[in-house]
């Protein structure tokens, strides 16, 4: 083939490309279309399945599993006739570009509302597109600060560590008044950690603990002699960690194992059962604060934890999961009250959308994470937080998140 | 609009294969094309958001300042090349693609720490210059279309045929008059022009832009897309970077095991298409057939 | 233990007063950190290096083969699988030693090496292809495992108990300088590994045949030597690395999910590299070498430390490119 040639081909498949993509561009619009009901009102999920995020999208799954198990149940026992969701969960990946092409397939596919993405990261890549769309998002997972000023179609269940973050501080100073020296370990190639720890500092800086060391730690990383050794030289009393469940969990395993004895806080990256299998024994006596505690005594928290128990043979639900539940359950009694109010089959899909969002944030939920509603931000509002100290069995090999009074 | 985002992010990988292609074309085994692109990427997300004045009057992010974007990034990635190139392209094979490697390491490490870039939070909320990813099809096709109509032409020039010459052995070409040093060194410019020029479109297109752009696995599999498309002729990378981007979207419906058959694909390929998809010779016989009625 | 202080003004004054000699116990300390998290790369290093040393080719599919090793000993200790895989729930009838499960597990990963040597890479060789496919069939068949690993066992994370070192105490101090046990036996079994590996390479019939198979596979068939039987043994030998190496850090650090071992892959191939490309002994020095230098990186720059391992890493290559003991080699991919 002759050099001419080609660099025709080059220029005619180009133009073909750009033809395709203008045209594609002018077909009729999804949002004038009415919405379609038929096998339930579509809603749209996007969680980490794959990538090294995935132990986060498999707790969030089955959240939203049981949820949906947990409506079938109460649309049963009514035998009233309510609304019917469709479920469609599809693989954000780890990484922004999965995550973002899988909000634009649900979009397309016309579901209501979207639940996720797993990762803050992904959700300033993804939350835009459905903005611009106008979809409502209601994200399980995303604590980072800025997530729902993203816009006014993007909400979040999952409280900001700017609120829970400094409880715990304060609770490991009412347990331990003598605490004078604070050092500080964050994962600073994360952007939940290094966002959580700014807060962490504030707050120890706050209660006059200006931290006396702090060591940057990376999620890849499995060993930490060389931060702790660092770190220890300091004698600290109290160390504070914002890291995920399996950076995080060795990095508490390896300070107990190189002599470390004082107190322990950890954000909510650890917020997970998923550290009892990393720091094991060691997990023991850690301080952490929640915004979920498997042991609030309200009916609907009591079937979540009954469900969750029945699935996954008497373990405790971790936050994750029940914060993904709620993300359901959110989007489905919004529905519901949606649809007494003004029949959805009688709106486009674009208006059921906008309406959904309006109804959303404008709803008080009784929920596994107590009572929650929304600013009209769509910041979630929540009226209880807890700090919980974990507590392992003997063996070492499982252990609970025990409520601190 | 799924498929039209699908597009576009296929064109940016069609867009990256080539660029670690243009090396490749006189036997330099590169991998800093993510690297460039995470630079050309910056470029885009600092102006855009730090400069008020490229936002024009609010209503969407003017093209003009699109177009200034990338004529900024353009120099940038290329003089970042020329100042690597000289020192680093006297390496060869394995030990060019590990120094290259551990650049975009290092500049990964850099964009982590240093606090323009937003650390790990990155920066988030470019302005978008177009409405929908259609815009963004059209833009990073255009672009697509200009980069392969450049090889093109590249492979008939005097340049191109320097570089296979150099590919095939560079101590006869060097003997035949051939300046190796600074063929190989065009080569690596241009690549990171490509790479950069990517990025810029790349960050409005994702919205945010941080330091887990680009990296180590974005240098496995961009060299990927050249082998698996063909590293003998410029239509090679173009295909595999189109398909191995759009694999993993379309084997969606198989669910759990989607993952699994991409990594069969991706073992396979080399496997069965040593040259890869795309040789020049089964392009002939293509062209034959098809002349044939 | 590290000597608690009583007094405790300032940093400075609570180091002077428990120790009289500061300054060589944190140079003490930098070196003990360096060899133990030296120890784990130059663990992982070995079959990396082994492989390339006979096919002169890199195998992506080695951390894959890493996470497996990892797996397998957790299986063989009696672990049970989580509630998220294929396997839900289920776990071996048997509950072997540490030490048995870990041999074990280097045997399955060994035939996982042969597994990956018979898919990726012999149809391949048989057709004398560019050295880059290798790279690529072989990430393939990494990304294979890996996903395969998942959908079997869940992404969850997996631990080897701490009460398989019950006996010893979980950290070791010498003049105010301290190290982790686990640190220690990895270090203990990584030089006995590449001990074992030198003697049997520069001692036995089967090693030098090896030798001659990596330094000319064409005069080596002339000598008798089957090229193709000498391959697999290296693969065998390399999974068989790779799977102890797994389950000695999953020991150490728990099996963190089903990319445990990938993410060793980049530091592995620096280390590869810096040691000499295909040396044994330079792998191991690859790795002490590449922990030091980020051990030696000062507590307010660690965010820094991967990029000082890898700008070591480039400037080796631009003085040295054959790598620290690597032989000048005139062009090869």
């Amino acid at each position: 083939m002759q050099a001419g040639q080609r660099s025709r081909i080059a220029v005619a498949l180009g133009a073909a490309a750009a033809l395709a993509a203008g045209l594609a561009a002018c077909g009729p619009r999804a949002e004038d279309q009415p919405l379609q009901l038929k096998g339930g009102v579509p809603v749209g999920a996007v969680l980490s399945l794959t990538s090294n995020a995935n132990a986060y999208g498999q707790d969030q799954q089955i959240g939203l599993k049981l949820a949906q198990a947990w409506f079938q149940q109460r649309r049963n026992a009514n035998s009233q006739k309510a609304l019917e969701l469709n479920l469609r969960l599809e693989d954000g990946g780890g990484d922004e570009a999965t995550a973002s092409q899988a909000f634009n397939l649900l979009i397309d596919a016309g579901v209501v509302a979207l639940i996720g993405p797993t990762l803050s990261q992904q959700a300033f890549a993804a939350d835009p597109i459905a903005q611009r769309r106008g979809v409502p998002v209601v994200a399980p997972s995303n604590t980072a600060t800025g997530i729902p000023q993203i816009g006014s179609f993007i909400s979040r269940v999952s409280a900001p560590s700017t609120e829970i973050a400094p409880l715990s501080i304060a609770k490991a100073l009412q347990l331990t008044p003598s605490i004078k020296r604070a050092a500080v370990f964050y994962a600073h190639d994360d952007a939940y950690s290094t966002s959580e720890t700014v807060i962490f500092q504030k707050a120890l800086t706050d209660k006059g603990l200006k931290p006396v060391t702090v060591q940057r730690t990376q999620l890849n990383d499995q060993d930490f002699q060389n931060q702790i050794t660092s770190a220890l030289r300091e004698s600290p009393d109290l160390i504070v960690i914002s890291a995920q469940a399996v950076d995080g969990g060795n990095l508490i395993r390896q300070l107990r194992e190189l002599g470390y004895r004082g107190a322990i806080v950890v954000g909510n990256g650890m917020n997970t059962p998923n550290i009892y299998p990393i720091c094991q024994r060691y997990c023991d006596g850690i301080l952490i604060a929640q915004a979920y505690s498997p042991e609030l005594d309200t009916p609907v928290n009591r079937e979540f934890v009954a469900l969750y128990q029945k699935a996954k043979g008497g373990a405790i639900p971790p936050q994750l999961t029940a914060q993904a539940f709620t993300a359901y359950q959110v989007v489905a009694e919004a529905l519901q009250r949606l649809n007494k109010r003004q029949p959805l089959a009688q709106l486009s899909l674009g208006e059921a959308r906008k309406a959904l969002m309006a109804e959303l944030l404008g709803g008080q939920y009784d929920t596994p994470l107590g009572e929650i509603s929304f600013t009209s931000d769509g910041e979630v509002v929540q009226q209880r937080f807890h700090v919980a100290q974990v507590q392992m069995q003997p063996d070492g090999r499982s252990g609970r998140f025990l409520l601190l009074p | 609009m799924s498929d039209l985002s699908l597009l576009v992010q296929m064109g940016f990988g069609a867009l990256l294969a080539l660029s670690v292609y243009l090396p490749l074309r006189c036997g330099q085994l590169s991998l800093a094309t993510p690297g460039f692109y995470v630079i050309g990427g910056y470029v885009a997300a600092l102006l855009s958001t730090r400069w008020p004045a490229l936002s024009g009057d609010g209503a969407g992010y003017p093209l003009t300042s699109l177009a200034l974007e990338l004529v900024v990034a353009a120099p940038v990635a290329a003089a970042v090349a020329l100042v690597l190139g000289r020192p680093v392209l006297q390496l060869r094979g394995i030990y060019l693609a590990i120094a290259t490697i551990a650049l975009v390491e290092i500049l990964r490490v850099l964009n982590l720490n240093l606090a323009w870039s937003g650390g790990a939070v990155g920066i988030f909320g470019i302005p978008q210059p177009f409405a929908g990813p259609g815009g963004y099809a059209l833009a990073t096709w255009v672009l697509l279309a200009l980069v392969c109509w450049l090889c093109a032409r590249l492979e008939a020039m005097r340049l191109g045929r320097a570089m296979a010459a150099i590919r095939d052995d560079e101590l006869a070409a060097r003997c035949m008059g051939i300046p190796s040093a600074d063929v190989k060194l065009t080569a690596f410019v241009i690549s990171a022009v490509i790479a950069a020029l990517t990025g810029v479109l790349a960050a409005h297109f994702l919205n945010t832009w941080n330091a887990r752009q680009g990296g180590f696995d974005a240098s496995i599999t961009t060299l990927a897309f050249v082998v698996f498309g063909g590293s003998r002729i410029w239509l090679g990378p173009v295909l595999g970077g189109l398909v191995i981007t759009a694999l993993p979207e379309l084997l969606r419906p198989v669910g759990d095991l989607r993952l699994i058959l991409f990594g069969l694909v991706i073992l396979l390929g080399p496997i069965l298409f040593p040259q890869g998809l795309i040789t020049p010779e089964r392009l002939a016989r293509l062209q034959q057939t098809l002349r044939r009625p | 233990m590290w000597p608690r202080c009583r007094c405790s003004q300032t940093a400075a004054a609570a180091v002077s007063c428990c120790f009289p000699e500061p300054g060589v116990v944190h140079l003490l300390q930098i070196l003990i950190n360096g060899l133990a998290s030296g120890a784990v790369y130059a663990l992982f290093a070995l079959g990396y290096t082994l492989v390339f040393s006979v096919l002169g080719v890199i195998n992506f599919a080695h951390g894959a083969i890493f996470t497996i090793g990892g797996y397998l000993t957790y299986l063989l200790i009696g672990g049970a699988v989580g509630a998220n895989g294929l396997l839900a729930s289920w776990q071996l009838p048997v509950s072997l030693p540490f030490w048995l499960a870990l041999a074990l597990a280097g045997a399955g990963s060994a035939l996982v090496g042969l597994g990956v040597e018979a898919v990726a890479f012999r149809p391949l060789r048989q057709r004398n292809a560019e050295p880059l496919l290798y790279l690529i069939s072989s990430l393939g068949a990494g990304v294979v495992l890996v996903n395969l690993v998942q959908l079997l066992m869940g992404a969850e994370s997996y631990s080897i108990p701490a009460s398989t070192l019950a006996a010893l105490p979980s950290a070791l101090a010498q003049g105010g300088a301290q190290i982790r046990t686990v640190q220690v036996l990895l270090l203990l079994v990584a030089t006995l590994l590449v001990a074992l590996l030198t003697l049997w390479l520069e001692g036995s019939r089967g090693g030098k045949a090896l030798q001659a198979v990596a330094e000319d596979p064409v005069t080596a068939r002339l000598l008798g030597i089957d090229s193709g039987a000498m391959i697999r043994l290296a693969f065998a030998l390399s999974g068989f690395l790779a799977g102890v190496a797994g389950g000695l850090v999953g020991l150490s650090v728990s099996i963190a999910g089903p990319y445990f071992g990938i993410g060793y892959g980049l530091k592995g191939l620096g280390v590869l590299v810096l040691g000499g490309l295909g040396s044994v002994p330079g792998a191991v020095l690859g790795g002490l070498i590449m922990g030091l230098a980020e051990a030696l990186v000062p507590a307010e720059l660690s965010g820094y430390k991967d990029g000082v391992a890898f700008a070591i890493l480039f400037l080796v290559l631009l003085l040295r490119p054959q790598g620290l003991l690597g032989k000048p080699v005139a062009s090869r991919v």
